[in-house]
């Protein structure tokens, strides 16, 4: 009997310690839905299916044929009641299309730090710490052909239970010299949750 | 009599706990190769292909990057949910990018058939690979 009882309690205790410990484990990156907030899933397969839709637009066509259009992008703006890193969006759609090799970049938008930088060397210069020979000068910046920018948006219902979130994400890409837009897309997504009975 | 009336149903539970824990996460492989225009399917979920087939695999190549069209029908007469990606590999076999392929949902009415279209973001893609998995089954 004593010792049916120390084991048990030896069971016990050693599922009470399992128990404590925090699990821990690397997941994949694209998983199933868990809520209907925006998720690093919709994210990733959205800037993916916006690069691929820009890559293949007929418009971008005539502008990659024979040279490699200078871009920027623009952080997008977001329109909805979440918070969404948009610069972190943005700059996932840069480095995708930084790797198709049909576009240059210039970073003005992300960091707007071109203009201090060279004011900063000028100093430099000014003062003899820089070799002026070496010394960038300001006027030699490549020019902008083009800016892509968006923007997010939602719409949400909720109907007793019920949450149907809808969102929006809206791309454009426009042609500085001429004012034109080149390519513009959508991509939707849209999820539901219930509540259940009863819920704490 | 009555242990073994007790026993049947726990073992049945049991078993179907052990069932459900166990996930299968393999599927259906189109592997297209856009230099000669092979394609190969290769089927490792039975339950999958059981209710959805590849029909067909077409490619292009578009303002300097390929692209593949790839087909699926469902065989069920039930809506049905899978994951598809598509990756994209060089000449030497490598994958290229990764982590910026993701995993896309595809809901299949019944017997209905849908194209999903994959495009390389790299110049240097020559081959690509779509993966269709059942959505209940993805971590």
């Amino acid at each position: 009997m004593k010792k049916l009882a120390f084991t048990l309690c030896l069971v016990c205790g050693a599922t009470l310690l399992t128990g404590c410990a925090t699990k821990v484990k690397e997941v994949p990156l694209d998983r199933t839905t868990a809520t209907t907030k925006l998720e690093a899933q919709d994210i990733r397969r959205t800037v993916e299916k916006m690069v691929e839709s820009l890559l293949v637009a007929p418009g971008v066509k005539e502008y990659v044929k024979d040279r490699r259009p200078v871009l920027d992008v623009e952080p997008m703006q977001n329109r909805t009641a979440q918070h969404v890193d948009m610069l972190s969006l943005t700059e996932s759609i840069r480095s995708q299309l930084l790797r198709s090799g049909m576009f240059r970049f210039v970073d003005r938008s992300s960091t707007g730090t071109a203009a201090n930088d060279i004011e900063r060397i000028n100093q430099e210069n000014q003062l003899g710490l820089v070799d002026a020979a070496k010394a960038v000068k300001a006027g030699k910046q490549t020019a902008l052909d083009m800016y892509l920018t968006g923007s997010l948006s939602e719409i949400k219902i909720v109907e007793g239970r019920k949450t149907d979130q809808y969102y929006k994400f809206s791309m454009i890409l426009k042609d500085l010299k001429t004012g034109e837009l080149v390519w513009t897309d959508e991509q939707e997504i849209r999820k539901e949750s219930k509540k259940p009975v009863i819920n704490w | 009599m009555k242990l073994s009336r007790n026993i049947i149903p726990a073992a049945i539970v049991m078993i179907g706990l052990t069932v459900a824990g166990c996930k299968n996460t393999s599927g259906t492989i189109v592997k297209t190769d856009h230099e000669t225009g092979e394609s190969t399917i290769a089927a490792e979920n039975a339950r999958l292909a059981h209710h959805v087939v590849v029909t067909s695999t077409t490619y292009d190549e578009v303002n300097g990057v390929k692209r593949v069209n790839i087909t699926m029908a469902s065989k069920s007469n039930k809506r049905l949910r899978v994951d598809y990606r598509i990756s994209w590999f060089d000449a030497n076999g490598m994958e290229l990018d990764p982590q910026t392929k993701t995993y896309r949902n595809l809901i299949l009415e019944g017997h209905d058939a849908v194209t999903v279209t994959g495009v390389a973001n790299s110049p240097a893609a020559v081959s690509s690979k779509l993966r269709v998995r059942e959505t209940e089954q993805a971590e």
